[in-house]
């Protein structure tokens, strides 16, 4: 009796989980769409569910507009987020290891002071860190987009985590063979931590692609634009013509959604095991 | 956290040698510089220019405890309080619900259609909060949008969710909810999966039906879990401003005003004395804090009475 409930239960999740699909990928799939119609189909009573005929003229009024900078705010996002995440995976597993394996003075209270930082809520001190920036005279650079979010206590207790459970005996003979620690980090730990590395990169490439406000509140140059500041002005510069926001917002997404299915197998991987805690 | 009985379990380290001390100050220099530089220091700054009337303009004066009480008493900040209690209020249970729920069915599937369907529901997670805004202003048009023909191919009024207090909440929630369903069914299916199948096996033998599984098996088991998400869930909906400045601008008359949108509005505006909004700031600091720990408390009593 069991067994057929069971069956019926899982016809009954099977049948729920495609409902959930399509509507989770659904709002996807209708931007790609309205990215590739002609523009009077785009908000066209009644509705054209697909387009008469597929048409690029929205992605290239993005690209060949003269009047926006669409292709430079995509370059320059790009080699924020690309340069940011591998300064991310440094800076966030070097200090990890540190944490983990070298015993140093104040070690416990420099652990705490980093634990501390978790627990403030960016919103308070995004303004002050505004004024901090502009004081030290660094808005509308590439520095003011990448170093301030640059360290995380919550990644480094990632990598810290993952550290603490490689087995002693790599080190020992690597120390013996007179190989220094910072060596043994380079090229013993970081080699063996490639689902960390992905998990931490791709979480902090999404980070910086993503992010909004502080672009908003810190650059004002436009050749520094960032996608999502981009997107914001569309909203108000094409509110008729949602043709052209859609193509744009389609390639702002298509980049972390690639990147994500390229690693999913260690991503969610990473959420299944994380969560265990 | 805990790093006494960590010591003692993984005593995975190697005595360190005293040119090994400046390698591991080196090491955690560029972090510790950063998050003392961009983190505590504003923090700092923040904490100490709330107590003045501090502003573009004119001579900075201490002024005690003002600004908190002026902004406590303000009928703005107020007003994006309560927006953003009734934001918890509504996303914090709803989210964890559908999360749970289909953490259940997922964890029938099998094989390749389990990975699709994992894979799929992850895929929102990682678009931008602007971007999501930007195809739901789109899905929701009044005159062309999806739903609106929708509704009026089955005769039903349309949505104005611009002018309309209650829709535009929905409108909010509803994006928030999409881009976050993913990553919560994940991780309450990562916790489904670690409870041992032996605990149910032997509740069957006792007798006990399904919602009797539920609240003696899964739910206890769970609680970790539920802790996690809960506090994530919370602090995230008492910080939201992407989604509500993109769809709604805080409107219709400031009925989806969140603090943050209310403190960058105050920011920008220059006249305003920034301590002010500062306080503002360390208050939601504050009210973050409680209500975290508050989270934490509910649901850990909650376990102490089953266990």
């Amino acid at each position: 009796m069991t067994r057929r409930s069971d069956r019926i239960f899982k016809v009954i999740s099977v049948i729920i989980s495609l409902i959930v699909v399509i509507l989770c990928l659904f709002p996807l799939l209708w931007m790609t769409l309205a990215g590739f119609k002609p523009e009077r189909e785009v908000m066209a009573v009644p509705l054209k569910l697909l387009p008469s005929e597929w048409t690029l003229q929205s992605f290239d009024k993005l690209f060949n507009d003269k009047n926006n900078d669409y292709f430079q705010a995509l370059k320059a996002t790009l080699y924020v987020a690309s340069l940011s995440s591998i300064l991310v995976l440094i800076v966030n597993s070097m200090a990890a290891y540190a944490f983990a394996r070298l015993e140093f003075t104040f070690k416990k209270l420099l652990w705490r002071i980093i634990i501390l930082t978790m627990y403030i809520p960016g919103m308070t001190i995004l303004i002050s860190s505004f004024v901090l920036v502009s004081q030290m005279g660094i808005l509308d650079t590439y520095t003011v987009l990448i170093v301030p979010g640059l360290a995380s206590a919550y990644e480094i207790f990632f990598f810290r985590q993952f550290f603490l459970n490689m087995p002693m005996a790599l080190e020992e003979s690597a120390l013996i063979d007179g190989a220094s620690r910072f060596r043994i980090y380079l090229t013993i730990f970081l080699p063996n931590a490639k689902s960390p590395l992905v998990i931490i990169g791709i979480g902090a490439f999404l980070r910086y692609w993503n992010s909004f406000v502080w672009p908003v509140m810190t650059i004002s140059d436009k050749s520094k634009y960032q996608v999502m500041q981009i997107i914001r002005s569309f909203r108000n510069a094409y509110s008729s013509k949602f043709g052209v926001v859609m193509a744009a917002s389609t390639i702002a997404a298509i980049i972390p959604i690639t990147l994500f299915l390229f690693f999913q197998k260690y991503i969610i991987r990473g959420i299944v095991l994380s969560g265990i805690k | 956290m805990g790093s006494k009985g960590a010591k003692k379990t993984t005593r995975n380290r190697l005595p360190t040698s005293k040119a090994d001390h400046i390698t591991a100050y080196l090491m955690i220099l560029p972090a510790f510089a950063i998050l003392a530089v961009f983190v505590l220091y504003p923090l700092y700054m923040a904490v100490t220019k709330s107590f003045t009337n501090w502003s573009f303009y004119g001579e900075t004066q201490f002024v005690g405890f003002e600004n908190y009480r002026q902004v406590i008493r303000n009928a703005y900040f107020q007003k994006s309080l309560v927006n953003s209690l009734k934001f918890v209020l509504i996303l914090v249970p709803s989210q964890i619900f559908l999360a749970f729920l289909f953490a259940h069915a997922v964890k029938k599937l099998t094989g390749g259609f389990g990975t699709f369907v994992k894979v799929s529901i992850y895929v929102p997670t990682v678009i931008a909060g602007v971007v999501a805004s930007v195809i739901f202003i789109f899905i929701l048009d009044y005159r062309a949008g999806l739903v609106n023909q929708m509704l009026k191919v089955f005769g039903l009024p349309r949505m104005a969710y611009a002018n309309n207090p209650l829709l535009a909440t929905i409108a909010v929630c509803l994006v928030v909810i999409w881009l976050g369903f993913g990553y919560n069914t994940l991780v309450f299916y990562a916790g489904l999966l670690n409870i041992p199948k032996e605990y149910y096996e032997a509740a069957q033998v006792d007798g006990a039906n399904a919602f009797e599984q539920l609240i003696k098996i899964t739910l206890p088991s769970l609680k970790n879990i539920f802790v996690l998400v809960s506090i994530n869930l919370v602090t995230g909906s008492l910080q939201l401003y992407d989604i509500p400045y993109m769809l709604t601008g805080g409107g219709p008359a400031q009925t989806t005003q969140t603090p943050m949108i209310y403190l960058l509005n105050n920011f920008r505006d220059m006249s305003k004395n920034m301590g002010l909004t500062l306080s503002g700031a360390i208050l939601m600091m504050i009210i973050i804090g409680l209500c975290s720990s508050v989270v934490f408390r509910i649901i850990s009593s909650e376990k102490s009475m089953d266990a």
